[in-house]
């Protein structure tokens, strides 16, 4: 009876050892991750994103934006529908959306409430709110009214049905932004080299905001020009981008990525092809660039047969793709462009400016000197606009160098080909703009932006027969199919102060 | 807390403090063949005092001269004798044959006769689920037990089978019943597509789950708690119902026994395609005329016409011809073997089991084969009468070879099949994979729809598992009503994965100079699962009323390490390994979790008519915040077997009993770590402008962490009824239940302008209700001839009562992709189906955009019902004439709609009969009417006319009834054994054809078999897209003999 009693102890004290949660916060912590970070590795991740983590994201690039502005084209449907047949895709119109607000913005706008608080990190601080304005320009310039003020705070502030603001609110306080935080950095300040767009270095950051606020001003040249001739003010009186080592650039890796290079080098690389209206510009135009941005593998009859041996990069023999065709309407055409299948055609050079480490450039010396020919055409910058024009234009042939050495040109033909294209007056905003659309090559939401807004260079619309949109050109992206699923009713709100959710849907600043 | 534990000891005394003494009396227990029944209670009526009979069912006590005794061991009959002053009493128990007495296993392995129990259970024998087998035994008992719903994935031999008892609980995607061994749980997470764990790369394989790694053999039996109740002493791992499986420990009959089972089956897939063959491949009505251009896997060609040819992606001409039976031309036969040798003991002291198994299944897809080998000790040991030793171990090892990629394009021969252009003859694939170099020859312009016999030659993916399932438990029966149990036990495995993307796959880019292209993923998972845990159970009667307490309590820990290193280029060309690789991408997590819990049970009966069974369990879970952690489950439940309570009851109704039972459980339902955010710097820099490696680093997640989440709770109440009427012929059971869902944790999908896609969150409430019947019986049964028949039928309904936290939350989504939406909708039942619909005018006709003629939809996705099954069961019946027995099983779900979704798919590739309209004028003018009102005459071109819906996600045209009625399992077996001579060492000879998934006699949707998916979560009930592998019908042998 006493062994019992014992026994019958001794499992209960072994009960008591049961307590309940003894342990558990220390079971419960994730002994591997960490729960914060430096910001600054938050904002270089949130800068490398914008130029997509796969090749995915850049289907929007492809399917939209280059064929919109009539650079690279491909004839195929199905999944690669889009700006080719003037469609909608919806799988491919959402992608700037979701890679900007799931992958840019929710680092950056991490970093930039991380670095807020810490005093020692304004410099890493103003440059993230400028790296935001960045992303979230991108963001409403593609498709209007969007979640801003309420967006990207699914963590910080758990709303996870932001609102829509109208994109006139919202360039306001960009601008506002930018001129509050160019403001704010200061080369006495600590930096870190480590930032992966300027080393970290204040005064590159600062000639970046003021460009980049040039850029956003100057979208307003329909819808506020008083606001556009403030702002362009200020960013000149704040200091631009005055060179290409000042150019907001990616410099991509063997590692890292150029994921539109990825993406044409190999899953779509027998799919898409330069344009007849491009590769016609730039070859009636004697532009030097034609050389170091197109490729065509002569001969070619099928996507295997691209090979190396057939490659001629020849100006004269460039033929771009006429726009308006399908994969069979495109065989009818194809004695008449003097090529033996569509894959004949130009492509965008996959050995130079699309190579899989290509640099993709954010915001350019050149775009900035050839929006300053337009403000100067406006009267609202002092200096000649001639010579900003030109300076944008050589600034981009250097810029070519940058890609590869393969695809330079040289000084001579650059002084060559501006001599013979001066600025005359009447023409001088198509001139600028067409010289922006050849300057803009692969940067795509800003080619579309900037096409939209100028309404240069003149282009054909697209003809194919089984277009979707009314007008001549597709005006903006539909909002993607999830926001209809899980934030209706303030998608509602934002659709019904602008008009249909469709590809005829024009944004704020996009004014007739 | 201490005050449970100060309860638990006064129990403890209140037990011990009553002993007395009087005569000795001794004795012997034997059954009816005069072999001793060891460990049969002796009780004195009216106290707690008793002995248990020894090894040789022999017992000595003391008691008064003329004090009743009563005798009862499970399974046999109890015996009251009155000692009327001698001092020997030899008693003969009788085995309960009419099965009143019945034995069933419940939780944490009590066991209990069935008659006491207040909730619902059903066992099955462990030889209706080895005989008619399928490579994952759970899919075989599909049909066979009311209330349980089973989906066997169509994913591979190895793939992840998928179980829902009384219908989807919850809204999150897994709700799987808890997987009980031997009184164990054992870790049934599964690596199926929409399972537990993903992949870090491209693989869209099932790696499979648990219950896997069990060879059908080695069952027992197995019989499933389908109630909150009868699992509310597993508590949280309970809400899903369980499975508990118990494995053979000791041979049948007394002495050696050597067994061999011996199944062989072969799996024929089957088709369910009805295509067009009268268009050939092509696109834009013109067929492939120069290598490459248009061939591959359109079919929007040209009219076939004898003579014609084509010229194919490999610059040969071929005829331009139908080339039909596609999925019989590139799929095998599948093989499957599994032989199992079982030697088995029986002694006076107790026993063992033990079994070797090697299974070996070859995929329908070529090179795709799983390999499992098993070894299963089971064992009973008295160690002295009253101390039991018992355990059980299972080890077993697989190989999963290449187990399909499904549900994706990337090397998917299910997608490539079933879109493959309808004049592609196989010859040309078979003839070119791959250029001298070895790089894939690509044979569509979608490179991603890759030659099936590239895929499964030059990717391979291999899964190796390890594992052991353990426990030891110590009975001791400290007196003969009160025992004590200690048990140890824990489930193993390391389970490692490695897979690759081939050098010079087309759709990857060239690799820098000096590397060729490809990828490696090699990845290793180590998982523990301990579980500790202890039962004290003590049982006195009193006169008429009987009191059985048991009390325990448990420690779980679970613990998983993950090591991936991903590479990318490789240095050396067809060397696939780590350190050949490039860039360098390694992985390493951690995670771990630990539920405490402590439990009690009393069993209150009256007469051996009326019994009340009250549980309580407490749970403290690590995952939940602090002040949420801890929860407690009551349950309670009721027997009152009528038939015995009223003397007078008519002679037919041979036994009747009324069950009720309440119970509530709860789960945390999260995964550890989900209350924070967790960031991840990335293995590789990134240079600076002058060219530093930099530091890049990122937020970790794309579900919005909650700190506040609590436990969800279910809280169920179970009413039964179980009668058996006419000598037995006819059985009843039904079951009436009605669960409550509270504060479900569920990851709902979000605007992607939060940043995030997911939001975990603690909202809704939900309600499952249902009825189950189980009608069985022997309506005919004469000396030869018998005829057995078992219909079970389930009902089940759901309604989502409350979702979020003010009013206006009405509706959730949990997933979402291509126009098909799977949303929670207040007032209906779980899992609705939307999708977005044609626009129609008020007169209801379609509308058709002006410019292009393509049709236009509705903005707003509109509701097509629940993807839930409303009805499913089976009937089953078994003819025996003298040593021949047939089975056949039919079963059917009915009452819940599916998007046929690969339609779409079908549809956009011209092998759709719909695209037949407009075929030969070459454009498609839409039936209905344009924006302004007037009719449309628009022309669309054909291509871009059947890509419409795709484009917009219309899918209304491919929803569908996803019910069928099929011949699920057909089998005949002979018995050998009377005709074996009596010397003849073999002693029982058994040998079954058997049939599995035979025929489907009824089914509404096109082109598929509606159970024919490929990923296991409830987020993706409904939503098919991409066509699975092809299901298959089995037909084979079991050979069953004994030594």
């Amino acid at each position: 009876m006493k062994k019992l009693t014992k026994y019958l102890l001794s499992l209960v004290l072994a009960v008591g050892f049961f307590s309940c949660d003894e342990k558990f916060d220390e079971i419960n912590t994730n002994l591997v991750d960490p729960t914060t970070l430096n910001p600054l590795f938050l904002l270089n991740q949130g800068i490398l994103d914008m130029r997509y983590r796969d090749g995915g994201s850049s289907l929007q690039d492809l399917s939209y934006n280059f064929g919109i502005v009539q650079q690279i084209i491909t004839p195929f449907g199905s999944s690669l529908a889009g700006a080719n047949y003037n469609q909608l895709n919806l799988s491919n119109s959402q992608r700037i959306w979701q890679n900007t607000y799931r992958n840019v913005l929710k680092n950056t706008v991490d970093a930039v409430e991380k670095s807020k608080v810490n005093p020692d990190n304004t410099n890493l601080y103003h440059s993230a709110r400028i790296w935001k304005a960045y992303a979230y320009m991108v963001l409403t310039d593609t498709y209007g009214d969007i979640p801003y003020f309420e967006g990207a705070k699914g963590f910080i502030e758990q709303i996870v049905s932001p609102k829509y603001d109208s994109q006139e609110t919202i360039y306001v306080d960009l601008l506002k932004e930018l001129e509050e935080a160019t403001a704010g950095l200061d080369p006495n300040k600590a930096s870190s080299t480590s930032e992966i767009l300027y080393g970290g270095d204040p005064l590159k950051w600062k000639k970046f905001g003021y460009s980049l606020m040039l850029r956003a001003a100057m979208r307003l040249t329909k819808a506020s020009p008083s606001k556009a001739e403030t702002y362009v003010t200020k960013a000149v009186a704040g200091g631009l981008i005055s060179s290409n080592a000042e150019n907001a650039v990616l410099r991509n890796t063997s590692v890292f990525n150029n994921y539109i290079g990825v993406h044409l080098g190999a899953r779509e690389k027998a799919n898409y092809y330069l344009t007849e209206p491009f590769v016609n510009h730039l070859k009636t135009n004697e532009d030097p660039r034609l050389e170091s941005i197109a490729i065509r593998h002569v001969g070619a009859t099928n996507g295997p047969s691209q090979t190396i041996s057939r490659i001629t990069r020849d100006p004269d023999l460039q033929i771009g793709m006429p726009m308006g065709h399908d994969d069979v309407s495109i065989n009818s055409v194809l004695a008449e462009n003097g090529v033996v299948s569509l894959w004949d055609y130009s492509q965008a050079n996959i050995y130079t400016v699309l190579k899989v480490d290509s640099p993709q450039f954010f915001l350019t010396y050149s775009q900035t000197q050839l929006l300053l020919a337009e403000a100067a055409v406006r009267g609202w910058v002092q200096g000649g606009a001639a010579t900003y024009y030109e300076e944008g234009i050589k600034a981009n042939m250097e810029q070519m160098a940058f890609y590869d050495l393969d695809a330079t040109v040289s000084e001579q033909a650059a002084a060559t080909y501006i001599a013979n294209h001066p600025l005359e007056n009447e023409m001088a905003l198509e001139q600028i703009n067409t010289e922006y659309w050849i300057s803009s090559f692969l940067d795509g939401s800003e080619l579309f932006a900037n096409f939209r807004r100028s309404g240069y260079p003149t282009l054909e619309a697209n003809p194919y027969t089984g277009s979707e949109i009314t007008g001549n050109f597709i005006r903006s992206m539909p909002y993607p199919d999830s926001e209809t699923v899980v934030n209706r009713s303030n998608l509602q709100e934002a659709i019904s102060r602008q008009g249909p959710n469709n590809l005829d849907r024009r944004v704020w600043w996009d004014q007739p | 807390m201490k005050n449970k534990v100060l309860l638990l000891f006064l129990t403890m005394l209140w037990y011990g403090q009553i002993y007395a003494q009087n005569n000795s009396i001794t004795g012997t227990v034997r059954d009816a063949s005069e072999e001793p029944i060891p460990g049969t209670s002796i009780m004195i009526s009216g106290t707690s005092q008793g002995t248990v009979s020894d090894i040789d069912g022999k017992f000595t006590l003391k008691a008064a001269p003329n004090s009743t005794l009563i005798f009862s061991f499970l399974g046999y009959e109890s015996q009251s004798i009155n000692i009327q002053n001698r001092t020997t009493i030899n008693v003969t128990l009788n085995v309960n044959d009419i099965g009143l007495e019945e034995v069933v296993v419940t939780a944490l392995g009590i066991k209990r006769e069935a008659k006491t129990l207040g909730f619902s259970t059903t066992t099955l024998d462990g030889e209706l689920i080895s005989e008619n087998r399928t490579p994952n035994f759970a899919d075989a008992l599909q049909g066979k037990i009311a209330g349980v719903n089973i989906s066997s994935m169509s994913t591979g031999p190895g793939g992840t089978s998928k179980i829902r008892i009384r219908g989807q609980s919850s809204f999150s995607g897994q709700n799987n019943p808890l997987v009980v061994i031997n009184g164990v749980p054992m870790d049934n997470s599964n690596y199926s597509l929409g399972g537990n764990f993903g992949n870090r790369q491209l693989n869209n394989s099932d790696g499979g789950d648990g219950l896997l790694s069990i060879n059908p053999d080695d069952i027992e039996t197995l019989t499933v708690l389908k109630g909150a109740t009868a699992g509310a002493l597993y508590g949280s791992r309970a809400k899903d119902g369980v499975i508990m499986i118990t494995t053979k420990s000791k041979n049948a009959s007394k002495g050696l026994g050597v067994e061999i089972n011996s199944n062989f089956t072969t799996d024929t897939p089957l088709d369910f395609t009805d295509f067009q063959y009268e268009y050939g491949q092509g696109e834009g009505g013109v067929r492939p005329t120069s290598s490459y251009p248009t061939s591959g896997v359109w079919s929007f060609g040209e009219r076939f016409e004898p003579g014609m040819t084509q010229i194919l992606f490999d610059n040969e001409e071929w005829p331009y011809e139908p080339v039909s039976g596609r999925i019989k031309q590139f799929y095998n036969t599948g093989v499957n073997w599994t032989n199992t040798l079982t030697v088995a003991n029986s002694g006076d002291n107790g026993g063992f089991s033990l079994s070797f198994a090697n299974t070996d299944n070859k995929s329908i897809v070529p090179n795709s084969k799983l390999n499992r080998k098993t070894i299963n000790l089971g064992f009973s040991q008295n160690i002295t009468p009253k101390l039991v030793a018992s355990g059980n171990a299972n080890y077993s090892h697989e190989e999963n070879q290449n187990p399909p990629q499904v549900n994706a394009q990337d090397f998917s021969t299910a997608t490539v099949i079933m879109t493959l252009a309808n004049s592609m003859p196989f010859e040309a694939l078979r003839n070119n994979i791959t250029y001298p170099n070895g790089d894939e020859i690509v044979m569509a312009r979608f490179l991603v729809r890759n030659n099936p016999y590239y895929s499964t030659s030059k990717r391979f993916d291999n899964v190796k598992r390890d594992r052991l399932i353990g426990n030891l438990s110590l009975n001791y029966q400290l007196t003969p009503w009160l025992y004590a149990m200690g048990r140890l036990s824990m489930d193993f495995y390391v389970r490692d994965n490695d897979y690759n993307t081939p050098n010079g796959y087309a759709p990857i880019p060239p690799a820098p100079a000096g590397f060729v292209n490809g990828s490696f993923t090699q990845d290793t998972r180590r998982f523990r699962e301990t579980n500790h845990d202890f039962l004290i159970g003590a049982n006195r009667a009193f006169g008429d009323f009987n009191i059985d307490l048991t009390l325990g309590g448990n420690q779980r820990f679970v613990r998983m390490d993950y090591n991936s290193v991903a590479v990318k280029d490789f240095v050396i060309p067809d060397l696939y390994t780590v350190m050949n690789g490039r860039v360098k991408d390694p992985l390493y997590s951690l995670s771990e979790k630990k539920i405490n819990s402590l439990y009690g049970l009393g069993e209150f009966s009256y007469k051996e008519w009326l019994f009340l069974n009250l549980t309580a369990r407490n749970d403290w879970f690590s995952t939940l915040a602090p002040a949420n952690r801890s929860i407690m489950y009551p349950s309670v439940a009721t027997s009152f077997v009528f038939s015995q309570a009223f003397q007078n009851l008519p002679e037919w109704l041979y036994f009747g009993k009324l069950r009720m039972a309440y119970a509530e459980v709860g789960d945390d339902n999260v995964s550890p770590y989900s209350n924070a955010l967790f960031y991840a710097v990335d293995n590789n820099l990134f240079p600076n402008p002058d060219g530093l490696p930099s530091p890049l680093g990122r937020i970790n997640a794309s579900t919005v962490p909650n700190t506040n989440l609590k436990p969800l709770r279910v809280q169920e109440t179970e009413i039964g009824m179980e009668l058996r009427l006419f000598d037995e012929k006819i059985n009843l059971d039904f079951a009436y239940y009605r669960k409550i869902t509270n504060d479900q944790i569920l990851a709902t999908q979000i605007s992607d302008a939060s940043s995030f896609t997911n939001q975990l969150v603690n909202i809704g409430r939900s309600m499952n209700k249902g009825l189950e019947f189980l009608v069985s019986g022997s309506p005919v049964r004469t000396n030869n001839f018998r005829w057995d028949a078992s219909v079970n039928a389930t009902y089940n309904t759901s309604e989502v009562l409350q979702l979020g936290v003010s009013e206006a939350d009405t509706m959730i989504t949990v997933s979402s992709g291509g126009g098909r939406i799977l949303r929670q909708v207040v007032g209906k039942p779980i899992g609705q189906l939307y999708t977005f619909t044609y626009l129609r005018d008020d007169q209801g006709r379609m509308v058709f955009d002006e410019n292009s003629g393509r049709p236009l939809r509705n903005d707003e996705p509109q509701n097509m019902g629940s993807v839930l099954p409303k009805y499913f069961g089976g009937v089953s019946n078994t003819f025996t004439y003298k040593g021949l027995s047939l089975y056949a099983l039919i079963d059917f779900k009915l009452g819940h709609k599916i998007i046929a979704g690969r339609n779409q798919n079908f549809l956009r590739h011209g092998l759709h009969k719909n695209t037949l309209n407009g075929r030969d004028q070459g454009y498609v003018i839409g039936d209905g009417v344009n924006p302004n009102g007037e009719i449309n005459t628009t022309r669309s071109l054909i291509q871009p006319f059947y890509e419409t819906t795709n484009v917009l996600g219309i899918n209304e045209d491919w929803v569908s009834n996803a019910g069928f009625w099929k011949l699920r399992q057909v089998s005949l077996s002979y018995d050998f054994s009377k005709h074996l001579p009596d010397k003849l060492f073999i002693k029982k000879l058994r040998l079954s054809g058997v049939a599995n998934n035979v025929l489907i006699l009824k089914k509404w949707t096109q082109n598929m078999d509606p159970e024919n998916v490929s990923v296991t979560s409830d987020n993706a009930n409904g939503m098919d897209f991409w066509p699975s592998l092809p299901p298959t019908r089995s037909l084979g042998f079991n050979l069953n003999v004994k030594f």
